[in-house]
C-alpha cells in the first residue's frame, strides 16, 4: 500500500470538478500517476480522494487538423504523442521532448497534461509547446475556458489553477504557414534523467518569428519575448538570443548541476535549437 | 475496499482491494505471482516491468484498482505448460542472466518491444530497455538475447537443437 485514499474512476468531466471541488485541496486528479504516486508513496502528497480522469470520454483523444492543429486530451500518453506520424512530421520538436521524459514504461503512463500539470520547472514538454503557443482547455465549475500554456505554471510544482478545475487538453493553434520546431536536453546521463537545463523552439517560417523557450532555469519553464530579425547572421541571432534568455532566467544549483553552469550550458542548447530551426535541411530531428 | 477483475496471464481474476494496493502488490502479495520484482518502487529501475494490454508499465506506479478490465501479462505467462518461451531461452543461451533479479522486467521490456516490432533495431531495442536497470551484465549480453530472440521469430527457427 501506497497510500490510504479513495478512488473514483470518473464518468464524466462534471462528475470530476463536483468530486474535486468538495474535496477541497485533499483530492487529486489522477491521470498516469507517474508523478502523483510517487509523491504519494514517498509522503510529498497526501491526498483523500484521487479521481481518475482516464476514463472519461475524449480525454484519449488525439486530433491532428489539417492546417496544422492539434488536439490533445489529458488522457493521451507521451508515447502516443511521440509515435504520432503526423506530430512526428510536424512537430518534431515536440515528439523529441516527449521522448526525453523518463523511459519508454513510464511513458506509457505518463500523459503529456500530466507532465504540464505537474508543474515542473523542468518538464520536458514544456518549451517546445510554449514556443508553439499552445492553450490549455481548463474546465471547472463555471464551465471551460482556455489558458495560454504560459499562464499554467505559478511557481515550482504549482499550476494556476483553482480546487475543482482540470486541464481537459491541450491545444496546438493553426499556424499560418510552415513551422519547424526543435528541441534540446542536456542532463547528466544519457538515458532517463530530468533536465539540468532545457530549450525548445519554434520557427514561424511565414512570418519569421522565433519563439524560443527554457526549461529548468527559472521558477517555471519560460517562453522569451519573440525575436524579430531581418538580414542578420545565424550567429548574430543566437547571440541575442542568448543575451535575452541570460537576463530572463534565474537558475538555481541544486544536485544536477550548479547555477553557473546552468548560465554557461544555456547558450550551448540555444545554438543547437536555432541552428535546427533556421537549417537549410529543416534542422529538425 | 473496491471489487476489481483483471485478466494475469490469460486467467481471470478478481478480488477485494484498498485503492491504495500497486499492481506490484497485487500480484506478489495476493496473487502470489513473485517473480515481478520490486526494488526502487518509484519507477526508476524497471524491475517490476509488467505488460498491460501489452504494453511494458511499471506496476510499482500503477494501482490495481487502474487495471479494472485489463489483461496483465507478467513473467510466469512466458512459459507455457513447462515450456520456456524463446525470449527467456535466448536469454539464458546468451548468457543474459547473473542475479537474475532485473531479469523479468528486462524480459517483459523486451516482449514488449517483440510484440510492436517483430525486427526490431538496435536503437530501438536498446530504447526499449533503457529502463531497465542491470548491475551485474553491462546490458551487452542481453542486446544479444533480445537480438536473438527476433531473430529466430523471424526465422521461424524456435529451437537450435
Amino acid at each position: 500500500m501506497i497510500g490510504t485514499f479513495e478512488y473514483v474512476s470518473a464518468r464524466t468531466v462534471d462528475e470530476v470538478c463536483c468530486r474535486l471541488g468538495d474535496a477541497g485541496p485533499s483530492g487529486r486528479p489522477l491521470a498516469g500517476g507517474t508523478d502523483l504516486l510517487v509523491d504519494i508513496r514517498n509522503g510529498a502528497a497526501r491526498p483523500a480522494l484521487l479521481v481518475d480522469i482516464k476514463r472519461l470520454p475524449g480525454f484519449d483523444s488525439l486530433r491532428v487538423g489539417p492546417s496544422g492543429e492539434i488536439k490533445i486530451g489529458a488522457g493521451v500518453s507521451l508515447n502516443r504523442i511521440a509515435e504520432e506520424p503526423e506530430i512526428r512530421r510536424r512537430y518534431p520538436g515536440l515528439a523529441a521532448s516527449a521522448v526525453a521524459v523518463g523511459t519508454y514504461p513510464v511513458r506509457n503512463r505518463a500523459t503529456l497534461v500530466g507532465n504540464l500539470c505537474n508543474a515542473s520547472p523542468a518538464a520536458d514538454t514544456a518549451p517546445v509547446l510554449l514556443a508553439l503557443g499552445a492553450v490549455v482547455t481548463v474546465f471547472g465549475s463555471g464551465g471551460a475556458r482556455e489558458i495560454a500554456l504560459r499562464d499554467l505554471f505559478a511557481s515550482p510544482k504549482r499550476t494556476t489553477l483553482a480546487i475543482g478545475e482540470i486541464v481537459c487538453g491541450v491545444r496546438i493553434p493553426p499556424h499560418g504557414g510552415p513551422v519547424r520546431t526543435a528541441f534540446a536536453k542536456q542532463q547528466r546521463v544519457r538515458g532517463h534523467d530530468l533536465a539540468i537545463a532545457s530549450v525548445g523552439g519554434a520557427f514561424f517560417r511565414g512570418s519569421r518569428e522565433l519563439r524560443i523557450a527554457i526549461g529548468s532555469c527559472a521558477p517555471t519553464p519560460i517562453l522569451l519575448d519573440p525575436i524579430e530579425f531581418g538580414e542578420i547572421t545565424a550567429d548574430e541571432i543566437v547571440e541575442r538570443v542568448a543575451i535575452t534568455a541570460a537576463r530572463a532566467v534565474s537558475p538555481i544549483s541544486d544536485l544536477r548541476a550548479t547555477t553557473e553552469y546552468r548560465r554557461a550550458v544555456l547558450p550551448v542548447l540555444i545554438r543547437r535549437v536555432i541552428e535546427r530551426l533556421l537549417g537549410p535541411d529543416g534542422g529538425e530531428r | 475496499m473496491m471489487r476489481i477483475s483483471m485478466t494475469v496471464n490469460g486467467v481471470r481474476e478478481s478480488a477485494d482491494v484498498p485503492p491504495g494496493l500497486t499492481l506490484l502488490e497485487f500480484l506478489r502479495d495476493r496473487l502470489h505471482l513473485t517473480g515481478t520484482k520490486e526494488a526502487c518502487g518509484i519507477g526508476e529501475c524497471g524491475a517490476c516491468t509488467v505488460l498491460i494490454d501489452g504494453e511494458p508499465v511499471t506496476s510499482c506506479l500503477v494501482l490495481a484498482v487502474e487495471c479494472d478490465g485489463r489483461e496483465i501479462h507478467t513473467i510466469e505467462g512466458e512459459a507455457v505448460d513447462g515450456e520456456l518461451s524463446e525470449l527467456q531461452r535466448a536469454f539464458i543461451e546468451a548468457g543474459a542472466v547473473q542475479c537474475g533479479y532485473c531479469t523479468p522486467g528486462m524480459i517483459m521490456s523486451a516482449r514488449g518491444l517483440l510484440l510492436r516490432r517483430p525486427d526490431p533495431t538496435e536503437a530501438e531495442i536498446v530504447e526499449a530497455i533503457a529502463g531497465n536497470l542491470c548491475r551485474c551484465t553491462g546490458y551487452e549480453a542481453i542486446l544479444s538475447a533480445i537480438r536473438l530472440a527476433a531473430e529466430r521469430s523471424r526465422t521461424g527457427v524456435s529451437d537450435e537443437e
